[in-house]
């Protein structure tokens, strides 16, 4: 069993996690890392800063997991640690880069894209970036949910603990200014 | 897919009653997908472990302690009885006075003591 969890269930992976199973943990961690570094790297940015983050998700998971009553779906609940993390993140940035300088918000992040996308799936993905990095994050993230993640917008709401309207009028807005940001592109 | 079209599909993925999720799968084709880098998962078990030590010192530090207060606390309770017991015995009663030692020393003799008259 040990050897072979790639497909074990979730309830028996949790369950070997908290009896101090690291690989169990590891098979949880390899399961959701693509879900959370859609999250993480699409609010954050392709950095290193964004893999930090996305550690940091995943140790804020291990150290809860005995907190998780299985009410919702590990996958949500993830998720919602993901956003946390994410969103303090943002304003920790945006205090520290208040307080320090008067750099633009853009240029805090770095993009690395992989050397072995092609050239036009590697354009794609910047485009993408810099599309996200234009919005405010309370628009970036309801794009993030939306267009990375393929949440429906009641999803969305749930996930980000927002009113069904809220989601679809920011959503909305955000329409409009990506419209308007990728026509430049 | 050219470009215009993949614009197009990030634009429709928006609209409220889209299927997002057969756009995420679509612009996944096109690259548009995010993961972390070689070797993630083994950093974030590393880490786990690397902080498994120092919560479970914190721990039996905390443990440590309590266990020591009940020892402090009970040495404490046995000492004051001791006395209480041994003052009665000395004195025959126990009084404010006879804790202060001053059971059969007269009013007297303590001025007599402080004024040195």
């Amino acid at each position: 069993m040990k050897e072979s969890y790639s497909k074990a269930e979730e309830n028996d992976l949790i369950r070997a996690s908290l009896a101090g199973d690291k690989l169990a943990f590891g098979e949880i961690v390899n399961r959701y890392r693509k879900m959370v570094a859609r999250t993480v790297k699409g609010m954050l940015g392709d950095s290193v800063f964004a893999e930090d983050i996305g550690q940091e998700v995943f140790i804020k998971l291990y150290n809860s997991l005995s907190e998780f009553r299985g009410e919702s779906k590990l996958a949500t609940y993830i998720q919602k640690i993901a956003v946390n993390l994410t969103l303090n993140e943002i304003k920790r940035r945006k205090r520290s880069l208040s307080m320090f300088s008067h750099k633009g918000d853009d240029e805090i992040y770095e993009y690395e894209v992989a050397d072995h996308e092609d050239e036009k799936r590697r354009d794609a993905k910047e485009m993408v970036n810099k599309a996200l990095m234009n919005l405010d994050p309370k628009f970036r993230i309801v794009v993030i949910m939306r267009m990375l993640q393929g949440y429906s917008t009641k999803e969305t709401a749930e996930m980000l603990e927002l009113p069904l309207g809220t989601v679809l009028s920011r959503l909305s807005r955000a329409q409009e200014q990506l419209k308007e940001i990728l026509g430049k592109l | 897919m050219k470009r215009s079209e993949i614009k197009n599909l990030i634009i429709s993925s928006l609209d409220a009653n889209s299927a997002s999720d057969e756009i995420t799968r679509r612009l996944e084709d096109e690259g548009i997908s995010y993961d972390f880098s070689e070797g993630f998962s083994g950093r974030v078990i590393e880490r786990i472990l690397a902080l498994a030590p120092t919560v479970s010192r914190e721990l039996e530090f905390v443990r440590n302690l309590s266990s020591a207060f009940y020892r402090i606390a009970l040495t404490g309770v046995a000492a004051i009885v001791i006395l209480i017991i041994s003052i009665y015995l000395m004195e025959g009663s126990i009084s404010l006075d006879s804790f202060l030692g001053l059971g059969d020393i007269s009013d007297e003799s303590i001025i007599c003591l402080l004024t040195g008259n």
